[in-house]
């Protein structure tokens, strides 16, 4: 996207002075003890306390502060919460998804590590803003030491009344339960989530009805990502015209970006929404590695389209202007490849990636997944005709939007994006072709050229 | 290029009706463990949702999954025998065969293959002389290519036996944690640090994970496996 | 009344449909595969997707809104919809293949997808000829494939249980085999086992899937993962013929096909009927079927100087006659059956009639326990129900045994049952006393002790009605042919390709699998006629079954028009007073 004077322009204002809020440079803030020293626990006191503020005002305060979902979808959480129904007989889940496990995204996990309590704030202020009975934390089984280590302070937390019956004295009661998954990527979808919180296979279910219908043992349930809920308790604290005036104007907040691949300095890194994807490899990740030029970013996790080097001039990390990319936010997570990667080599492990992970119900995708690696290795491998590119789109386009869920689609997306957009790279691993009338015609090296 | 041949074993005939690895002594709960299962079944508004915990308990307990054990599972919960074995075919962490004494789970995703997770697996391949699944002839490691664990930011890295990941892998990282398994000494919980974290605290915000546990993000130099 | 317009025609409906079984109901064809009426709604294999709308509601006015021609403007669904998954609203539309290129492509893209990794060995599989994916294949799928890479390997020849074997590799993972556990059975015996592009059904380890329904698990498959152990090769779907009828391992009555080649009854499957047995059978119903082809006598045979020796048909009827007409009526027991029809049944009770003897008695074959309440019951007969309302009692075995051990019984005449295996007389008890028996198998116990042996045509030999438990009369016919029997000539028998389409070279057929039987509505008029009593049913059961209903209050309304295919519910009646 091209500001209007010609010159790239940043949404996330000062971005240089920008004081962390998710991950506040606090020394032991995993701590409740030091949480609370530094106001945590506040906020909810704050909403169970203040009679004034209702569970609908909550609500309404998520949805005016303009908070986006973090877990990739981008759907806006206030919406969400305002999906449940009106509390009746029946019990309402929450769902917080900790499985983290897009490629390319570990921020929740750095969130876990040094902030939980900011996690299970926003869980227990979201429990109460739509009335929830029991929240239950399900986490990638891989993070066996990080749910060990917020059992403690969950632990901490029952001691101290703060979750479990009559929170604070206020008679609000909810529970929370950390659920420890077993490693299966299609889990951190909602649907996926809750069979397997049910003590099933995980596999999606179809919608409608949607969770907040019939969710979790066929009750009301709501899913948020652990960076969403986190958000919960700055709006509350902050204000949602706070919120709402941080970072990008249609994508607002504090954002947790995971930068990885080919930068000096890979990390968490936490910013206001609608940095410059430039600001961020450049001076936030110093650089690419080896003074090296930049050949792809892929912005949020495998799922989303790469972009090209030449693609990403002015445009900022929200929904807004990647979408205008040609690429999605997705989790925030940035892989960043230089000049010599082979990104025929880079899609056969993303193709692998989803091949291994789809669970196998629908027909598209269990089918489709394991072809389309098939395809993109054979190019790999320089077995690969011309025919197959055109057949990898194809493909796409037969498995793209055919499913239950969402992970055909977010298979699709990098394989379509990145031979449209890495195509000569593509047709210089093709096998050359023989012409009909019998010359031989180089088909990659040419075309490249 | 494209050194990233793994080689795939061939799933052979499931084995309808295997001799049992635990014999009924050993298949049974000591009350501490019966407790955590009553504790996780009162968790959930049906008490099956658990099986997914005490498949977890149990894998802790025998090491893998076998069949006897998987049907403990279910008695333990009162299901099928089916559902219990469903469930832990689906899932990639419960070891449905005998692992050796350590599992190396080491990421090869794409930001891991991208900063060299396949010159980490090959090394282990030959330092170990094993490939993808395969168990050392001593029964000390089993070797696996898995999918991202969550932890782009130090590729390449991998997790030992389902618990501590060790990150920012080199071949000399690898060797001593090699020595030092085959001395029993598993790794320990590693914090890595935020880069904003170094800039503005100096370093590591948790006192509580002693220094020599702590790493930082590092970009390490190019991958062999993608020149 | 709400509307749904499909195609272009717009049918009117009532109450709660999903799309696809609406259309389904209404004759309008969608490829399908893992959805079952009966059981939950996975919409798994994505083949039914179809492109949905629903009008454009002005949020203001609350009304559809129209374009300038005055048409109510369709708001499509952003994806194709799976149709099974569809709640059908008013007004909504669909497009089917029928009427939209992209649904078209759509079913076609799927079929291409599930046959890449499908091993495509129609040639050796029993599904083919009746397999829905090799049919939707040809119907709604590519030409060819454009898959060209080593297809994923799968167990195959799997031994799931006593009577169910598995190609995981035929497998689309539709999961109706492990729904039907789950739901249907509730045995739980199947799950679905490892992940993506490797799983197939299963039991659990060293499990055996002996649930007693097993079998229907192979109806349920949409291709042929899972067969018959005891079918796998042995016919070809278009070299049987199938006849709709009903089972007689119980007084379900439950509803079925036999399927029948060369005169051999190969398998059972069930056929819908949801007054009965819905769409599922037993598998002890369906494992019964070699004892319509082995142990079948050669023919009639009658006693002569102490051995039973082979006879021509006349020859026994006469025989028979002759040992009714010389023993005292009050000394004769008829011995009815709860095996053989009503038709047959009150056949003899009018030969007892006629003679002057006591009416027939049957032998009930009740195993307490053994039912389960839904569709195996403990009694092991078909037609318990029927002799009781054609008023034939169960036998009172001590008043007959200590009659017997009187002497006062000095004729035995059984119709189609085992009074020996039974345990209502020992061969020995049979000694001095005549003994003329209807049998099915040359196993009968009561055979050795026999004088008249008369072999009797079984249920998929014959015409008839049985009446199940619930008091439903249900009407067999016959599914193969015994000697004296041409299938082209008998109406009702079920065909065969080759029966309709075939030269005569085709029509081949062994003369020793046409068993020398006759169903004992011909025996027992033949005999009738030799003592002195011609009965005239011209017409046959037909005939015999008309009489039956217009006599007996117990029978109203059970003639052969109306029960038809599905059969005829009879009034309730205290059974023991009706005749």
């Amino acid at each position: 996207m091209e500001a209007t004077n010609g010159t790239p322009q940043s949404k996330a204002g000062d971005w240089r002075s920008y004081e962390r809020v998710l991950l506040p440079p606090v020394k032991d803030l995993h701590r409740l003890e030091v949480y609370e020293q530094h106001g945590g626990y506040d906020a909810l006191r704050t909403v169970l306390t203040d009679d004034s503020l209702t569970p609908g005002d909550v609500t309404q305060a998520v949805k005016e502060s303009g908070l986006r979902g973090r877990g990739g979808a981008g759907f806006s959480t206030g919406m969400k919460w305002s999906f449940m129904p009106e509390p009746d007989d029946r019990p309402r889940y929450l769902a917080c998804n900790a499985d983290e496990s897009e490629p390319g995204t570990f921020k929740d996990r750095q969130l876990m590590e040094y902030n939980p309590h900011l996690m299970f704030e926003g869980i227990l202020i979201a429990c109460y803003a739509m009335q929830i009975d029991a929240c239950y934390v399900y986490t990638r089984g891989e993070y066996v030491d990080w749910i060990d280590h917020m059992q403690v302070e969950l632990d901490k937390l029952y001691d101290k009344g703060y979750v479990g019956d009559n929170i604070m004295g206020t008679g609000f009661s909810t529970e929370i339960v950390m659920h420890k998954g077993a490693g299966a990527y299609i889990c951190g979808e909602e649907t996926s989530l809750l069979e397997s919180l049910e003590g099933k296979r995980g596999y999606p279910r179809y919608k409608p009805p949607f969770p907040a219908q019939k969710g979790a043992w066929s009750q009301p349930t709501t899913i948020n990502n652990v960076e969403t809920l986190a958000c919960v308790p700055l709006i509350v604290n902050r204000g949602a015209e706070w919120f709402a005036s941080t970072g990008a104007e249609q994508h607002p907040g504090p954002v947790l970006y995971g930068i990885s691949g080919h930068v000096n300095r890979p990390g968490v890194y936490e910013y206001p929404t609608g940095m410059l994807i430039t600001d961020l490899i450049d001076e936030v990740a110093g650089g690419v590695r080896g003074g090296k030029a930049l050949k792809a970013l892929i912005p949020g996790g495998a799922s989303v389209p790469p972009l090209r080097a030449d693609m990403i001039e002015g445009v900022t990390m929200d929904a807004e202007s990647l979408r205008e990319a040609g690429s999605l936010f997705g989790t925030g997570g940035m892989l960043i490849l230089d000049e010599d990667t082979d990104m025929v080599s880079w899609l056969r492990r993303v193709t692998h990636f989803y091949q291994h992970e789809s669970c196998g119900q629908c027909t598209p995708c269990r089918e489709g997944t394991g072809w389309l690696e098939q395809i993109v290795t054979r190019i790999d491998e320089g077995e690969g005709r011309l025919r197959d590119l055109d057949l990898l789109l194809e493909l796409g386009d037969q498995m793209e939007g055919r499913t239950i869920c969402a992970f055909a689609d977010a298979a699709v997306w990098p394989v379509r994006n990145t031979v449209k957009r890495f195509r000569e790279e593509f047709e210089a691993k093709c096998k050359k072709s023989v012409h009909p009338t019998g010359a031989e015609v180089s088909a990659g090296a040419e075309t490249a050229a | 290029m494209s050194q990233f041949n793994v080689k795939r074993p061939i799933v052979g005939l499931p084995e309808q009706d295997p001799e049992p690895q635990f014999s009924d002594d050993e298949l049974v709960w000591t009350d501490d463990e019966q407790a955590k299962i009553e504790r996780w079944k009162g968790q959930y508004p049906d008490p099956k949702a658990a099986i997914m915990n005490v498949l977890w308990l149990a894998q802790e307990k025998f090491g893998w999954l076998p069949p006897e054990v998987i049907q403990l599972c279910a008695d333990t919960l009162d299901m099928d025998y089916a559902r219990a074995f469903g469930v832990a075919t689906f899932y990639t962490q419960y070891y449905k065969e005998e692992q050796g004494e350590y599992v190396l789970d080491v990421c090869t995703c794409f930001s891991c293959q991208m900063m060299g997770g396949y010159d980490i697996f090959h090394y282990l391949e030959e330092k170990l002389g094993i490939h993808d699944g395969e168990t050392t002839d001593d029964g000390t490691f089993t070797l696996k290519e898995v999918e991202c664990l969550g932890c782009c930011g130090s590729a390449p890295m991998m997790q030992v036996s389902n618990g501590p990941y060790v990150h920012n892998l080199t071949k000399e990282k690898v060797d001593q944690l090699i020595e030092n398994l085959r001395a029993g000494q598993m790794p320990t919980f590693t914090s890595v640090t935020l880069p904003q974290d170094e800039d503005e605290m100096g370093g590591n915000r948790r006192t509580d994970v002693q220094p020599e546990q702590v790493e930082t993000y590092q970009t390490p130099p190019r991958a062999e496996a993608t020149e | 009344m709400p509307t749904i317009t499909i195609d272009g025609t717009t049918y009117e409906y009532e109450g709660d449909h999903k799309v696809l079984q609406f259309c389904l109901d209404e004759g309008v064809e969608l490829p399908h595969f893992c959805y079952h009426p009966a059981m939950s709604i996975p919409a798994n294999c994505r083949q039914c997707l179809v492109k949905v709308g629903t009008p454009k509601i002005n949020r203001e006015t609350g009304e559809p809104e129209r374009d300038d021609d005055g048409n109510v403007q369709i708001q499509w669904f952003p994806k194709l919809q799976a149709s099974c998954t569809v709640d059908v609203q008013d007004g909504m539309v669909v497009k089917t293949h029928r009427s939209d290129e992209e649904v078209q492509a759509a079913q076609k893209d799927n079929l291409e997808l599930l046959l890449i990794n499908h091993p495509l060995d129609c040639p050796i599989c029993d599904q083919a000829g009746h397999c829905p994916l090799q049919i939707q294949a040809y119907k709604y799928g590519p030409e060819g494939s454009r898959f060209e890479f080593r297809k994923v390997h799968k167990p195959k020849r799997v031994k799931l249980g006593p009577r169910v074997t598995l190609d995981a590799e035929r497998c689309i993972n539709c999961t109706r085999c492990t729904r039907f556990t789950d739901e249907v059975s509730e045995s739980g015996q199947l799950t679905i086992n490892q992940r993506g592009v490797k799983n197939y059904p299963l039991t659990a380890p060293g499990e055996d899937f002996d649930d007693p329904y097993s079998m229907n698990t192979i109806d349920l498959c949409p291709v042929g993962a899972l067969t018959a152990s005891d079918f796998r090769f042995k016919a070809r779907i278009w070299e049987m013929s199938s006849t709709p009828s009903i089972t007689t391992t119980n007084a379900t009555g439950s509803n079925c096909q036999y399927w029948v080649r060369d005169n051999l009854v190969l398998r059972i499957t069930p056929r819908q009927n949801m007054a009965v047995n819905e769409y599922w059978l037993p598998d002890e119903d369906r494992t019964v079927y070699e004892q319509f082809n082995n142990d079948r006598p050669t023919g009639p045979q009658i006693r002569t100087g102490g051995n039973l020796a082979e006879a021509r048909w006349p020859q026994a009827y006469a025989r028979a006659a002759q040992d009714l007409s010389s023993v005292d009526p009050s000394e004769i027991l008829f011995l009815g059956s709860a095996h053989a029809t009503v038709e047959d049944n009150y056949l003899l009770t009018q030969l007892a009639d006629a003679l002057g003897a006591d009416a027939p008695r049957y032998i009930p074959h009740v195993e307490p326990g053994a039912g389960d309440d839904w569709l195996i019951t403990d009694d092991k007969t078909p037609n318990a129900q029927g002799c009781e309302r054609l008023g034939i009692r169960a036998v009172d075995e001590q008043m007959i045994r200590s009659k017997m051990d009187a002497g006062e019984i000095k004729l035995v005449y059984v119709l189609e049952d085992d009074p020996v295996a039974a345990g209502l007389f020992t061969e020995e008890q049979l000694k001095g006393v005549s003994v003329i028996l209807h049998h099915y198998n040359t196993t009968n116990q009561t055979l050795p002790a026999a004088d008249v042996a008369l072999p009797a045509a079984m249920v998929v030999e014959t015409v008839g009605t049985y009446v199940n438990q619930d008091g439903r009369a249900q009407r067999v016919r016959p599914a193969k042919e015994i000697r004296g029997v041409n299938r082209t000539l008998m109406m009702e028998m079920g065909k065969a390709r080759q029966d309709t389409h075939g030269t005569p070279f085709d029509k081949w057929y062994n003369e020793e699998n046409r068993v020398n039987c006759k169903p004992s509505w011909e025996l027992l008029p033949e005999i009738a006629e030799r003592v002195g009593h011609p009965m005239d049913y011209a017409k046959g059961p037909k005939q015999v079954m008309d009489e039956v209903q217009s006599t007996l209050d117990a029978f109203a309304g059970a003639t052969y028009d109306a029960m038809g295919l599905k059969g005829v519910q009879l009034e309730d009646v205290e059974t023991g007073e009706t005749v």
